[in-house]
């Protein structure tokens, strides 16, 4: 999968399996990853539970210490994959060391330097599966364990070092700076979830060879039984009971046999029925017979998306628009001077007011975070504009679709990228994440006088815009049922919400 | 003394209330009470066009006090005021005509009042009030005052209980009234309030006294981030703050606000003439209770025994009898209880009181309810409106009422015990006796040092100089979690640099929090908030730590059978409550029923507390006892020889057992019932004072004989230092019993640890930190004190720790350090000149209701002579000859 210097590795931390194997099976589908770590505290039940389901990668789960070693290593290279490596290697590829526990990095360490173990030289992923970070609000003062063992493994490898924590939140990344013998020896570190802070998730981390690691989470309960509307642990462990293990298995069942589960009326056993049919085909289910914006003269929406340098603008920096009526894709950068919001926010005003105020603005997610910040950025720099902003139509598909429940969507959360993906689109791959462009961002506000990769920031920020249109198509092109009340709110409550938007 | 005898229209001086009242014990010349009577004051008064426009002057009807027009004065300049006067002298009316004023300046109201704009965005205020319950009643003082003036001003409420569109109000209100938690939470979306915040030109927070301690530590947070977010929209507020008499108004609401205020405080409201009864209880009569220590006889220093052993009557149960006396009455009576707990037995004693009395001419049966936070909102509601309409002649209440609602006129105030504080003191008293008329306010002490010191000692409570409120931001732990909240409202910058917080202290904490993975970039690029969900919801107004307990019904209760609504409506209590009153097997009394504790789920995100309804003729009480670990000294000072240390350390406190205590005697039945709780370790700041050598072995010599005088059977202690370390014993708590004297501190905010073994409490070279290892268990704790002085090789200090009893420290601690010596002096006066005259001491001098070792040992002689010493009024100890008679000490600490 992917490219030549890509791994892909599935996180399946202990504490967010529940006891059932299929979500781990439904997971595993849906990410396709070269191999699965499974962080947390040694649990050989749970291990056993995944390598069952995927018995051609492996799994890596050293807490359990198989043939008496605290340490084990893997290699990665596009064409073998995944493999245990306990010879030396050749080059090129990364490198995976995985440790038992923090007490075991002194024995990786120690093999490092006397060349007992060698690493292909290029990125070495050291995985310490219940590695946290701890700290102290009283000293306002941090704990990393293992410190001064991982900055000496750190100046042993050539190639750039990652540490994956098990113990920190899946999306954390931090760029540690150790000290070493009097020098600095730089480590990012990056988690993998298994931590009860934010509840349980599974994570897909895209490692590259420059040692960059980006995150996609999804919640644990978006596989399996519990991914469907209506579906919580309760039901499910019903469900099971009756031999219903799979979404699939609900699609076969008749609503009429749904309904006799307790608690389960009419209307929650229909959308159950028919989002399991969704999820299985792929095929999204609209149900009302509204159409989810309005639009002048049948002229397509805009698709519209917006980045910020974080969840606390200071800055937006980016404008994407894209016009399916004539395919043609505009964007708005500031490249100069991030201290200046007003200058981009005036190219793009300007130039939405001049050549397309007749047009419906649509977003994913807009009413949640681009049309408040947009507006928020006006009254402060452009009051000028504010009403003629205003008077835009301006339409949130996520709204329609997902908060107010008009809509079933394959997805398996509600981030635009999922949907569309689940939708058939093809993205353009450019290896970015919304957290990661924010954070490049902010490296360039802090030091303006580096550059950064402007094309593939643009290209990002052009796929989200073109995915929108896609999803929008796949809605307005799709089967339509009435299920019984269909109007706004019927599904809200049920979705994941806003808990998957990080900009 | 008054020579009125009148108790018509529902009032009652002093001499009436002695002279009516139905006992025989108790009369007016037993010398049990005293009457203060103060004078009726005239009003000063400005009138109202020397201060405002004419068109205003014109329509308010009223003179303006002198404090008013001062204060509109200062505020016209440009200046923040704090506002600092007796109740009900019209400190609404300060902020209230200053946002009439800045809307017709601002030309949103036309000159005759009505609106010239639909569209308010020129001048808004933010009124912040402590409770909701006085939101409410101030949204109706602010409407009565606008309309009066014919001005046509949009005054909204906007909190946790607000329905309808608030959208609405955020859109269009020209005042919002809310309180510091709901603030706290809106701050997020301020995006909202763009149109609010970037008109607001004043904050007016209300009633700012009560935010001292833990709470006043938040609101400071709160007021910061709130001035970044105003800042972000251009608005630029003006403070007013109104406070009760504080004995530090300047700088108490300059650490609130972080800017430099003007103080308003010379009052110029008229008042009517008050009575003050100090009513201290007779002595119990025989049998009513036993002594709880009276195993003073033998010693060679014992008194007159008759009068060494008086117990009183606890105020608990006396000060029910004056109240259902005075509202048997029809006095409209307030009855202030220290506790929620004590409401509730409040009313049943007074009722107990009216059914025994039967021919004390007492009308038909009570009219008295109890009101306190930890019932439900309903209830309360319904409670303040029967008050009000005159349907309960009489509330029990906690603190709730302390604020100004309205809940009516009010003739008398009783208080069950000394509140604490002068200021608390008066503002309870100053709830009766509204528009000048003439008022009641008793007194009834119970028997603990503060008590007996304010009733023997009536001109204390007449001194001009009331108590400082502490606020202190130096807090780390809650600093940490506003500046979450900052990052995640606005990004944090260099801009705040400085301004939010001292650089360094901003930079570590922006550190610690991007390390750990809850904040994203740096302070030059911007700082953002990345990690759970609203960090808004990790303040903790009246706690520091992050989830309340909430209290439901256990599961299969037959709510028809005991008469209980489906839904409890209790509020949920903070963790340290939950450990202290909700343990296992803990009855606890609310709106009068009787709940037991049956499960306590601390293991998920919301933990709760199953309750069952019991009905018991017992309620509990918790014990603890503490330990001090790894204290590190920040700073020092040296006084007399003695050392005082600031610094911080961990606290073990362990809430071990229970007792069971008899509803109709208060006496403890069963005791020791272990609540199967582990300790808690609590990171805080603290002082301690550590005795020099010279000192403490010349009173080690001087006390040595001492043995069952401080209370404990010597055969169960270590004899040569059993007389000294129970006076140091005895100084920790008269230092601690007094620290409410100066500060503004609960007593329950502050604890204490005597030893002997000062060192073997300390971080220091050679000493692996505790906490972490031992954390779990106080016999480990112990232990490891007990290793470390076996190991000792020179002689440790002793002396005794003073801590605060908040994770993470409020700036008590500290404040006690600053003024140690005056301290110490209320101290020593309070243990010298004690009635009770007994060796060990009273609950009036020495005994301390939450000490961990049953109030043994402690000595007052030897107290005294430790303080004379850190005062230098100690006689100069003999030469050091006699090294060697210390030999091995025990390793012995009392809290």
């Amino acid at each position: 999968m992917g490219d030549s210097s890509r791994l892909t590795l599935l996180s399946v931390p202990s504490s967010a399996l529940g006891g059932a194997p299929e979500p781990v099976r439904d997971t595993l589908e849906y990410f396709e990853p070269e191999a699965v770590v499974v962080p947390g505290p040694r649990d050989p039940q749970v291990a056993a539970t995944v390598r069952s389901q995927c018995p051609e990668i492996p799994v890596v789960h050293p807490q359990l210490s198989r043939g008496g070693s605290p340490v084990e290593c893997y290699r990665y290279t596009p064409e073998t994959g995944v493999e245990r490596a306990d010879t030396a290697p050749s080059a090129g590829g990364l490198d995976v060391l995985a440790v038992q526990q923090v007490g075991a990095l002194p024995e990786l360490r120690r093999q490092l330097e006397r060349g007992e173990r060698e690493t292909g030289g290029t990125a070495t992923l050291v995985v310490v599966p219940e590695l946290s970070v701890e700290w102290d609000t009283t000293t306002l003062s941090t704990t990393l364990p293992g410190r001064d063992e991982l900055a000496r493994i750190g100046a042993v490898l050539s190639g750039p070092v990652t540490v994956l924590a098990g113990g920190q939140p899946a999306g954390y990344s931090h760029e540690w700076s150790l000290s070493h013998e009097g020098s600095s020896v730089s480590l990012r570190m990056a988690g993998l979830g298994a931590t009860t802070q934010g509840g349980a998730t599974f994570a897909q981390l895209t490692c590259t060879a420059a040692g960059t690691v980006a995150a996609e989470t999804v919640d644990a309960d978006q596989f399996g039984l519990t991914s469907l509307t209506g579906v919580g642990p309760a039901t499910a462990a019903r469900l099971r009971e009756r031999g219903c293990a799979t979404t699939a298995d609900v699609r076969d069942t008749a609503v009429g046999d749904l309904v006799t589960l307790p608690g389960v009326g009419r209307t929650t056993a229909e959308r159950m029925h028919a989002h399991a049919d969704v999820i299985e085909t792929g095929e999204p289910l609209v149900l009302t017979n509204r159409e989810p914006v309005k639009t002048r003269e049948n002229r397509p929406p805009l698709c519209l998306d917006i980045e910020t340098d974080g969840l606390a603008p200071t800055i937006i920096w980016q404008f994407g628009v894209y016009d399916p009526a004539v395919d043609r894709y505009e964007a708005f950068l500031e490249t100069e001077s991030p201290d200046d919001p007003a200058a981009v926010l005036e190219r793009f005003i300007t130039w939405l007011l001049a050549e397309h105020s007749d047009r419906t603005v649509l977003t994913w997610n807009g009413n949640g975070f681009d049309y408040p910040v947009i507006e928020q950025f006006l009254r402060g720099y452009l009051p000028g504009y504010l009403d003629a902003w205003e008077g835009l139509w301006t339409e949130d598909l996520y709204e329609w679709a997902v908060r107010d429940g008009n809509a079933l969507l394959p997805g398996r959360t509600n981030k635009l990228d999922h949907v569309a993906r689940a939708l058939g689109y093809e993205d353009a791959d450019t290896g970015l994440t919304g957290a990661q462009t924010a954070a490049a961002y902010r490296e360039f506000i802090r030091q303006p006088e580096t550059s950064l990769d402007w094309d593939r920031h643009r290209a990002y920020c052009r796929d989200d815009c073109v995915a929108l249109w896609h999803v929008y198509e796949a809605i307005t092109g799709a089967r339509r049922r009435d299920v019984t009340d269909s109007g706004r709110g019927g599904a809200r409550g049920q979705q994941t919400g806003l808990t998957d938007f990080q900009s | 003394m008054s020579d009125h005898s009148d108790t018509t229209n529902g009032r009652l001086d002093g001499q009436t209330l002695v002279e009516t009242f139905p006992r025989t014990s108790l009369t007016a010349d037993s010398g049990s009470v005293e009457t203060v009577s103060l004078p009726a004051e005239p009003a000063e008064q400005v009138p109202a066009d020397a201060v405002l426009r004419p068109g205003l002057a014109a329509s308010y009807p009223y003179d303006l006090f002198s404090h008013q027009a001062t204060a509109l004065d200062a505020l016209e300049a440009g200046e923040n005021v704090a506002v600092a006067t007796s109740t009900s002298s019209g400190k609404t009316h300060v902020y209230g005509l200053q946002i009439a004023r800045a809307l017709l300046d601002a030309g949103v109201l036309t000159p005759d009042g009505s609106r010239a704009t639909e569209r308010n965005e020129a001048a808004t205020a933010l009124c912040v009030y402590p409770t909701k319950a006085l939101t409410n009643d101030q949204q109706t003082a602010l409407e009565t005052l606008y309309d009066r003036l014919g001005l046509d001003i949009r005054v909204r409420v906007y909190d946790g209980d607000t329905t309808g569109d608030r959208r609405a109000i955020r859109e269009e209100a020209d005042v919002i009234l809310t309180n510091f938690a709901g603030l706290n939470v809106y701050l997020e979306h301020h995006d909202r309030w763009s149109r609010f915040y970037s008109a607001l030109d004043l904050v007016a927070v209300d009633e700012s006294h009560s935010y001292t301690g833990i709470q006043g530590m938040h609101v400071a947070w709160i007021l910061r981030r709130m001035r970044r977010v105003a800042d972000y929209w251009g608005g630029d507020p003006q403070y007013v703050l109104t406070s009760a008499t504080i004995g530090n108004p300047g700088e108490h609401s300059a650490t609130l606000v972080d800017e430099p205020v003007t103080v308003v405080d010379e009052d110029g409201s008229p008042s009517g003439r008050r009575d003050i009864v100090l009513w201290n209880p007779p002595p119990q009569s025989q049998g009513e209770t036993e002594t709880a220590t009276d195993d003073a006889n033998g010693s060679s220093d014992s008194p007159d025994d008759s009068e060494s052993v008086v117990e009183r009557v606890p105020a608990s149960v006396e000060a029910p009898r004056v109240f259902d006396h005075l509202t048997a009455h029809e006095v409209r009576t307030l009855l202030f209880c220290p506790s929620r707990k004590l409401t509730e037995l409040a009313v049943r004693r007074a009722a107990e009181h009216r059914r025994s009395n039967p021919r004390a001419g007492y009308g038909r049966s009570p009219e008295h309810e109890a009101y306190n936070a930890g019932l439900g909102r309903r209830t309360r509601h319904s409670r303040e409106h029967q008050f009000k309409t005159g349907a309960l002649t009489g509330l029990a209440t906690t603190s709730a009422l302390e604020l100004g609602i309205d809940i009516g006129g009010l003739d008398a105030t009783v208080l069950m015990g000394y509140p604490g504080q002068r200021q608390s003191f008066w503002q309870r008293v100053g709830r009766a006796g509204r528009e000048g008329h003439d008022s009641l306010g008793v007194l009834v002490a119970d028997h603990r040092t503060l008590d007996q010191y304010v009733v023997t000692n009536p001109d204390y409570l007449l001194e001009t100089d009331v108590e400082d409120a502490v606020v202190d931001t130096s807090n780390n732990s809650v600093f940490a979690t506003h500046l979450l909240c900052a990052a995640d409202e606005i990004a944090v910058d260099e801009s705040d640099l400085g301004v939010l917080a001292e650089e360094d202290r901003l930079r570590t904490a922006v550190g610690m929090w991007r390390e750990a993975g809850f904040v994203d970039g740096y302070v030059e690029g911007g700082v953002h908030y990345c990690g759970p969900r609203r960090p808004q919801t990790r303040v903790n107004l009246y706690g520091n730590s992050e989830t309340d307990y909430e209290l439901r019904l256990a599961d299969g209760v037959d709510t028809g059978r005991w008469g209980l609504p489906d839904d409890l409506d209790l509020e949920p209590v903070t963790p340290n409550r939950a450990f202290r009153d909700y343990h296992e097997g803990a009855v606890r009394l609310k709106n009068g029923q009787q709940f037991e504790v049956v499960t306590v789920d601390d293991d998920r995100p919301q933990p709760g507390i199953e309750l069952e309804p019991v009905d018991r003729d017992y309620y509990t009480r918790t014990r603890k006892s503490i330990n001090v670990l790894d204290a590190t000294s920040e700073t020092e000072r040296t006084v007399n020889g003695f050392t005082l240390h600031f610094g911080h350390g961990t606290v073990l406190v362990d809430h071990h057992s229970y007792d069971k205590v008899s509803v109709q005697t208060n006496e403890p039945r069963e005791q020791l019932l272990p609540t199967e709780n582990p300790p808690i370790p609590m990171e805080t700041q603290m002082c301690w004072v550590e005795v020099p050598d010279r000192v403490e072995t010349a009173l080690v010599r001087k006390y040595r004989e001492y043995g069952v005088e401080t209370g404990v059977d010597p055969d169960d202690a270590d004899p040569p230092h059993l007389g000294y370390v129970a006076g140091l014993h005895a100084a920790e708590h008269a230092t601690i019993g007094t620290a409410p004297l100066e500060l503004r501190v609960d007593k329950d905010d502050l604890g204490g640890l005597a030893t002997l073994v000062l060192d073997t409490h300390y971080t220091r070279e050679g000493y692996e930190p505790l906490a972490g290892s031992v954390g779990e268990s106080m016999e480990a704790a112990t232990r490891a004190l007990e290793r470390r002085t076996a190991r000792l090789d020179e002689q440790p200090s002793s002396g005794w720790f003073i801590y605060d009893g908040v994770e993470g420290g409020l700036g008590f601690a500290r404040a006690l350090y600053e003024n140690f010596e005056a301290l110490a002096e209320r101290a020593r006066e309070r243990l010298r000149h004690c009635g009770c005259d007994r060796p060990n001491g009273c609950p009036a001098c020495t005994f301390d209701e939450n000490c961990g070792n049953n109030n043994q040992p402690l000595l007052r002689a030897s107290a005294v002579d430790v303080l004379d010493h850190l005062l230098g009024d100690g006689d100069t100890p003999a030469a050091a000859d006699e090294t060697g008679t210390d030999g091995n000490r025990p390793t012995i600490f009392y809290s």
